[in-house]
């Protein structure tokens, strides 16, 4: 069992894209699959056409047990669950810092859930704060989509740096490019730089309107659109990744 | 080797079955429901599922069914549908024994219930389906709802059904299409595995129609012919039922099974007189020990090959490869008793004794009454059961560390004449004490049937020792590796002895005798 934290600290690198198709890809190997939504913008909620209870909250969330239980969603695909996110859920940091072990707080709560499902994704919210530490503590893997881009990689080191002062291991961090766009000589270059690193994986996810569009269609790209470019990308990416699950 | 964990396998979704009269217009119905689906012709799916269990039920006797799909096999609850464990067979869902199985989860929940029992096929199925997706105002998926049309092989007609299955979160609209489904009229709700009972009829055979467990079903009203010509009956009808499994040869527990019939049946004949007529009682005790004889040397060396495993088990490693040439033998030797035993089967005389047998028992054991016929039933039980169990005591009273083995032989006959009697007269006594009372006598039954397998086990090997001939380098090794086994099966024996003691004061206590007494007594 294994929980994926989908993060970086910018907003808009293909973030929810890339939780939204790689839970649905994970559930479709047949692994109980669960996405939690850690947005406040419920971008991965709206996706799979999902609204949160109205009684749900981030205090609900922080609370866990039979409060996560009971909004936990089926999605229209068999074997994928969706834990849908609140607005409320902007003010999570406040919340949390009330709590006493306010660092381990969300590992907590994750812990039963690791019974039901065989994989939780979390999709996370761009910044560093209180919620992210809990995060990094709670997953067994951290995956960045990166966009080739000199203000990323320098995200990227601020990541690094923050797991060192929490003493979080870095090697959970498994880092993609996302957003690539192949004529671009820039992202090119650094990506040559780049991939030698540890923890950078091979596959990538190209700049592509099919992906963009998610937000018309409201499906992974992969049931929409199986035989797209997208979705191949996706596939890729996803083989990439369970195979550095089984090595490590 | 590692056992692979479980898998999550997530919330069982909830779920209604309604079994329907005929092929189901389900576009019709749901059109009164206010909402739509995500295309009108649904989802087309067509599968073929084999279905298993061993031929007296260990599954489903135990609420499990299992099956195979073409790409894996799963275990499922009876009652619920859920899935207990599954493994993947892309090669054709060959696997019959246990031991076929990869090592797997799957594996380790069948080995204890079927042991050494082939997987039969009771039936074959196909399956179609169409599964519609009913979507909220938001196009989401809130439910879903599939029409089944189940074809088991053979059968003459089909059976139809629709599965509402519910999705996590959206309980409120499962409940507000299920009491439409209910308010338009669709009210048969069954059990999601509810096609099975049905499949295994279509293939011939009704779930649970053999057990090995002897319980005829006697009442206390009935005289001592008539309950003995029950029994005899039930008997005849395990052979009968064991019969063709065993010239097949499908696994050893037909047979097995096949020699307990007539082994009760011979202790019946012997142990109670004056029922049924002397004559032709006594022809068919003699033509039944002849069948037991006949049977009995394939038994004996299917127990000497299911021993296997623990004799290597019982060797240093290096003596172990020289066990292979004995076990080699003894599987040419049982290949050669089995053929002589299939030819006795079809013989005119075994057909003859089963034959005359059956119109025997069918005129209800010839019109002459015999002293006791009349007797009734529960107070010829009473007498038998009083008499074996003080014997036994007597007997078992009189055996000490140092006496010999035959006196242990003698023992363990008299508590099989005993047990066969509780067995046969079961249904006229109170269940629980009939079941504490065999308890205690089963447990020293074990013991004393250990014993004797000791026994037997190193007559066995020291008769092939003494046939090796010396000179060869393989049979110094079998020699050797035969002598590290009759020390260990020796040293067994020691143990087994001592525990008699314990065992049979515990069967023979003041408290049990009491037991008996009450028990004889009927249930009153």
């Amino acid at each position: 069992m294994s929980i994926i934290a989908v993060y970086n600290i910018k907003g808009g690198v293909g973030k929810t894209a890339t939780a939204v198709n790689l839970a649905y890809l994970s559930a479709n190997d047949g692994a109980q699959t669960l996405l939690c939504d850690m947005d406040p913008q419920g971008s991965s909620s709206f996706y799979f056409r999902i609204k949160p209870d109205r009684k749900f909250s981030a205090d609900k969330l922080l609370k866990g047990g039979k409060h996560i239980d009971r909004n936990i969603r089926g999605t229209d695909f068999p074997g994928l669950d969706l834990l849908p996110a609140d607005f409320s859920f902007r003010n999570i940091d406040i919340v949390l810092d009330d709590m006493k072990k306010s660092k381990q707080r969300l590992g907590k709560i994750l812990n039963p859930l690791r019974e039901e499902y065989a994989r939780i994704f979390l999709d996370c919210p761009p910044n560093i704060t209180l919620l992210s530490e809990n995060i990094f503590h709670a997953a067994d893997y951290i995956l960045v989509p990166l966009i080739p881009t000199t203000l990323s990689c320098l995200a990227l080191k601020q990541l690094y740096n923050f797991l060192d002062e929490i003493d979080e291991n870095r090697s959970k961090v498994l880092v993609f490019f996302s957003m690539v766009e192949k004529r671009k000589k820039m992202h090119w270059e650094l990506m040559q730089q780049l991939i030698r690193e540890p923890g950078v994986m091979p596959a990538l996810i190209p700049f592509l309107a099919d992906i963009e569009r998610m937000g018309q269609y409201r499906q992974p790209v992969n049931a929409a659109l199986p035989h797209s470019l997208a979705a191949a990308a996706y596939a890729d990416l996803w083989r990439e990744i369970r195979k550095r699950m089984v090595r490590s | 080797m590692p056992i692979t964990d479980p898998s999550p396998q997530g919330r069982l979704a909830k779920e209604s079955v309604w079994r329907l009269p005929s092929a189901f217009a389900a576009e019709e119905l749901l059109a009164e429901l206010k909402l739509s689906f995500d295309n009108s012709q649904g989802e087309r799916d067509r599968s073929v599922t084999t279905w298993f269990d061993t031929f007296d039920w260990r599954l489903y006797s135990r609420g499990l069914l299992l099956y195979y799909d073409r790409t894996a096999w799963h275990l499922v609850h009876r009652d619920s549908g859920e899935e207990i464990a599954g493994i993947p067979d892309h090669g054709g869902g060959g696997w019959r024994f246990c031991r076929n199985f990869p090592v797997s989860r799957l594996r380790t929940l069948l080995e204890p219930l079927l042991a050494h029992r082939i997987l039969l096929q009771l039936f074959r199925s196909t399956v179609t389906t169409v599964s519609l997706s009913l979507l909220d105002r938001e196009d989401k998926t809130v439910a879903r709802l599939v029409a089944e049309t189940h074809c088991p092989a053979g059968a003459d007609r089909e059976i139809h059904a629709l599965r509402l299955r519910g999705v996590r979160g959206y309980d409120d609209d499962f409940e507000r299409i299920r009491s439409f489904l209910n308010e338009r009229g669709i009210r048969e709700e069954v059990g999601p595995c509810f096609f099975f009972d049905e499949g295994v009829q279509s293939g011939g055979r009704t779930p649970l129609d053999y057990s090995a467990r002897f319980r005829p079903a006697l009442r206390e009203t009935m005289t001592a012919r008539e309950a003995l010509i029950m029994i005899y009956r039930d008997l005849l009808a395990a052979m009968q039922a064991n019969e063709q499994g065993m010239i097949d040869d499908l696994d050893t527990e037909f047979l097995h099974d096949f020699r307990v019939a007539v082994r009760r049946t011979r202790s019946g004949l012997g142990q109670i007189r004056k029922v049924l007529p002397a004559e032709p009682t006594n022809t068919f005790r003699r033509e039944f020990a002849w069948l037991g004889e006949i049977t009995g040397p394939t038994r004996d060396l299917d127990v000497y090959l299911l021993e296997e495993a623990g004799y290597l088990a019982r060797l240093p490693e290096e003596l172990r490869p020289a066990l292979a040439s004995y076990f080699a033998e003894l599987r040419s030797r049982r290949l050669a008793e089995r053929k002589r035993l299939v030819r006795r089967l079809r013989s005119a005389r075994y057909r003859k004794l089963i034959a005359d047998w059956q119109e025997f028992l069918t005129e209800g054991g010839g019109g002459e009454p015999s002293k006791k016929s009349g007797m009734p039933v529960l107070e010829l039980a009473g007498k038998i059961i009083t008499r074996r169990f003080t014997e036994m005591v007597r007997a078992g009273e009189k055996i000490t560390p140092a006496s010999p083995e035959e006196k242990y032989h003698q023992l363990r006959i008299q508590g099989k004449k005993l047990r066969y009697i509780l067995e046969f007269f079961s249904a006229l006594f109170p269940e629980k004490e009939g079941e504490t009372a065999i308890k205690a006598l089963k447990r020293l039954q074990d013991n004393l049937g250990m014993f004797n397998d000791l026994t037997v086990q190193q007559n066995a090997l020291r008769e092939h020792l003494v046939s090796l001939s010396p000179g060869s380098r393989r049979n110094l090794r079998l020699a050797a590796a035969i002598g590290g086994l009759l020390t260990s099966l020796g040293d067994e024996q020691v143990r087994v002895r001592e525990e008699f003691t314990a065992q049979f004061a515990e069967f023979s206590l003041p408290a049990n005798a009491v037991l008996y007494r009450k028990y004889c007594q009927g249930k009153g």
